[in-house]
Parts: C-alpha cells; sequence; structure tokens
C-alpha cells in the first residue's frame, strides 16, 4: 500500500543583466555560502564533488525560524538546469529544481521551484512553505545579485581567475583589444582545501561593519 | 607618498587633476576622494577609469591598493579592516592592510597605487 502523500511547491522567477553562465557559476560556488551569505550560512563542507556534482553538508538560517540547522545536499547540472536535493536535520527532503534560459543582450531569466513532498498533513502548512521559500530566494538573491554583476563587469575589464587585468596588477598599458570572449562555465569551481576538509570551511564573520560594493 | 608635485590643474572640462612629473616624464593624476570622504568610515571604494579603489586609512597613513581580490574578483573592502586585514566579502581571501600582500595566496599581491594629497583632496597614480 502506497503513502498518500502531497506536493508542497514554490516557483520563483527573476532576471539579471548577465550571462546565464555567471549564474551557474554563482548557484555552483559552494565556498561563497558562508562569505557573500555569512548572515544565512555559517558553515559550509564539500564531502565529494565531481565535474558536475557535488555532495554539500550546509549550516544555514531560515527565515523566519530562530534556529541554524544543518542539512545535506546533492547538487548536479542536467544541461541548464541545477538539480539539489536536500534533507534537512527537520527531516524534510527539498527538491529544488534551478532552470537558466538566456536572454537577449548579455541577460537572462532564472526560474527556481521548491518543491516538498510529504504527509499529507503537512498541506496546512502550504502557505507558511511559500512565504518562507519565497522569503529565502529573494533573502538570497539580493546577496547574489552584486555578486554577479560584478564578476560580469571585472570579466569584461579581462579579469580571469586568479589572472588578468594586467593593467592593473601588472601596472601594464591597458590593453586597446576590447573584445569580450563568453564566460564559461566549467565546474568544478576551484576552491581552498579547507571546504573539502573535515572541519569545512567556517564564515569569519557573525557581525561586520559593512563598506559595501560600490559597482554602479 | 611623493612630493613631485608640479602643478594642480583643473582642466577645461572640469576634470579634476594634478599633473606629476618624475624621471622626466608627466603624469596626469586624477581626483579620487576628499579625505572628509575618507574620514566618516576610514575606508572607501571607487571606480576610476577601468580600476577599482580600496582607499582606507592604516596607522595614521592614507593608501590605496586595488579592490578586485585576486581569486575571483570579489570586492575586497566590502567589509570594514579588522586586525590589519581585509576579508574580501565573496570567499574570504585575507589581505594584509600594510601593504596588499595576500595572506592567502603569497603569489597573489594587490596593486599598491601611489597618491598625492593636495588641500585635503586626494590623488591617483593609475599607471
Amino acid at each position: 500500500m502506497t503513502m498518500k502523500t502531497v506536493n508542497l511547491s514554490v516557483t520563483c522567477q527573476a532576471e539579471m543583466d548577465c550571462p546565464k553562465e555567471i549564474v551557474m557559476w554563482n548557484y555552483y560556488d559552494h565556498e561563497h555560502l558562508v562569505g557573500t551569505h555569512y548572515k544565512l550560512y555559517d558553515h559550509a563542507r564539500v564531502l565529494a564533488q565531481r565535474d558536475d556534482w557535488a555532495l554539500v553538508y550546509r549550516g544555514k538560517k531560515m527565515p523566519f525560524l530562530p534556529f541554524w540547522s544543518g542539512g545535506m545536499a546533492l547538487q548536479y547540472m542536467e544541461g541548464n538546469v541545477m538539480k539539489t536535493f536536500h534533507q534537512d536535520q527537520l527531516g524534510f527532503l527539498l527538491e529544488m529544481e534551478v532552470e537558466f534560459e538566456d536572454l537577449p543582450d548579455d541577460r537572462c531569466r532564472i526560474t527556481a521551484t521548491y518543491n516538498i513532498i510529504t504527509h499529507p498533513i503537512f498541506k496546512v502548512f502550504e502557505p507558511v512553505f511559500k512565504a518562507l521559500f519565497r522569503k529565502w530566494f529573494w533573502a538570497t538573491w539580493e546577496e547574489d545579485a552584486p555578486m554577479r554583476l560584478r564578476r560580469w563587469k571585472v570579466h569584461k575589464l579581462g579579469f580571469k581567475d586568479f589572472s588578468g587585468i594586467d593593467y592593473i596588477n601588472e601596472c601594464l598599458p591597458e590593453p586597446r583589444d576590447k573584445r569580450v570572449p563568453a564566460f564559461e562555465f566549467r565546474p568544478p569551481i576551484s576552491c581552498l582545501k579547507a571546504i573539502k576538509s573535515v572541519d569545512g570551511e567556517r564564515r569569519r564573520f557573525a557581525h561586520s561593519t559593512e563598506v559595501g560594493y560600490n559597482d554602479d | 607618498m611623493s612630493n613631485s608635485v608640479v602643478k594642480s590643474n583643473v582642466s577645461s572640462e572640469e576634470r579634476d587633476e594634478i599633473i606629476i612629473s618624475e624621471l622626466g616624464q608627466q603624469r596626469v593624476c586624477p581626483f579620487l576622494a576628499s579625505m572628509d570622504e575618507l574620514s566618516k568610515h576610514g575606508q572607501l571604494t571607487k571606480w576610476i577609469e577601468g580600476h577599482d579603489i580600496l582607499l582606507y586609512i592604516f596607522e595614521g597613513k592614507v593608501k590605496a591598493i586595488s579592490n578586485i581580490c585576486r581569486h575571483f574578483g570579489g570586492p575586497v573592502g566590502y567589509h570594514k579592516a579588522k586586525g590589519g586585514k581585509f576579508t574580501c566579502l565573496w570567499h574570504n581571501w585575507e589581505y594584509d592592510c600594510s601593504s596588499g600582500a595576500c595572506l592567502t595566496n603569497s603569489n597573489l599581491p594587490l596593486r599598491e597605487y601611489s597618491l598625492h594629497i593636495r588641500d585635503q583632496k586626494i590623488y591617483i597614480d593609475l599607471l
């Protein structure tokens, strides 16, 4: 006999002024969780990783909930869709799909769908689930948006990971050829060893005086 | 900081800049910020001609380094410096305030820029 279930589901959609590969890079960057999102995540550890998948432990604080909780996530790419299965300490299995679409003029659209398939008794909590995950989507979006836009901006200046922009770092003349190569997303993203260690990577700040971005 | 400023100049296009002369060469240094602006937080960032500058006061000296993290290009000066080091927002790479040396990967220091202060205004040599 199969148990009856309900699917609690919510979809969030937004657009960005950068190519979709930048956003894919951002979603697939596990180290930035305790950096960019230091108010939302306090711990991240990559337990296993190959080119297009990763098993990651994350310690985070969801909106509205008064406690930090840990959870395991299996994250992988299927073409232009990133899929994540996230099991948290409360026992829920969250299935998340993020679809990345190109738009004209180096823009893109991101559609994130969160699903929890669970016992029908939880159907009554669906409005709470929707509010929680909408809030989560927009909280992380607001912190990620300037990161993506800056990543695209420095790419256009000639920055490459660990190198590039020699007119700044090496004091060389600024190149005349300003053609911008396509941004390539090639997982896995190179990262510090700490996040792959037993201790993982912890956030460095519980509180910070933020001077902020100035990228406009 | 160099003392080789030969003259101040506000061009016809109202660009605030000074011209310095070093080793027989003249260089234009654009205005970056006022001391007033800087003293508010002791640290600020500003884009100028394709350079992202992190301007700050460290041990009483006004200094400027590149604000573009050598790792993935993040904003080094997003957090106010703590314990004599900057920590990049994105992935926590650390840099020494005294020199811009990278404490996470010693092969990847940030560029330090020369500054010239005239009449409470800070000018930067981008070359």
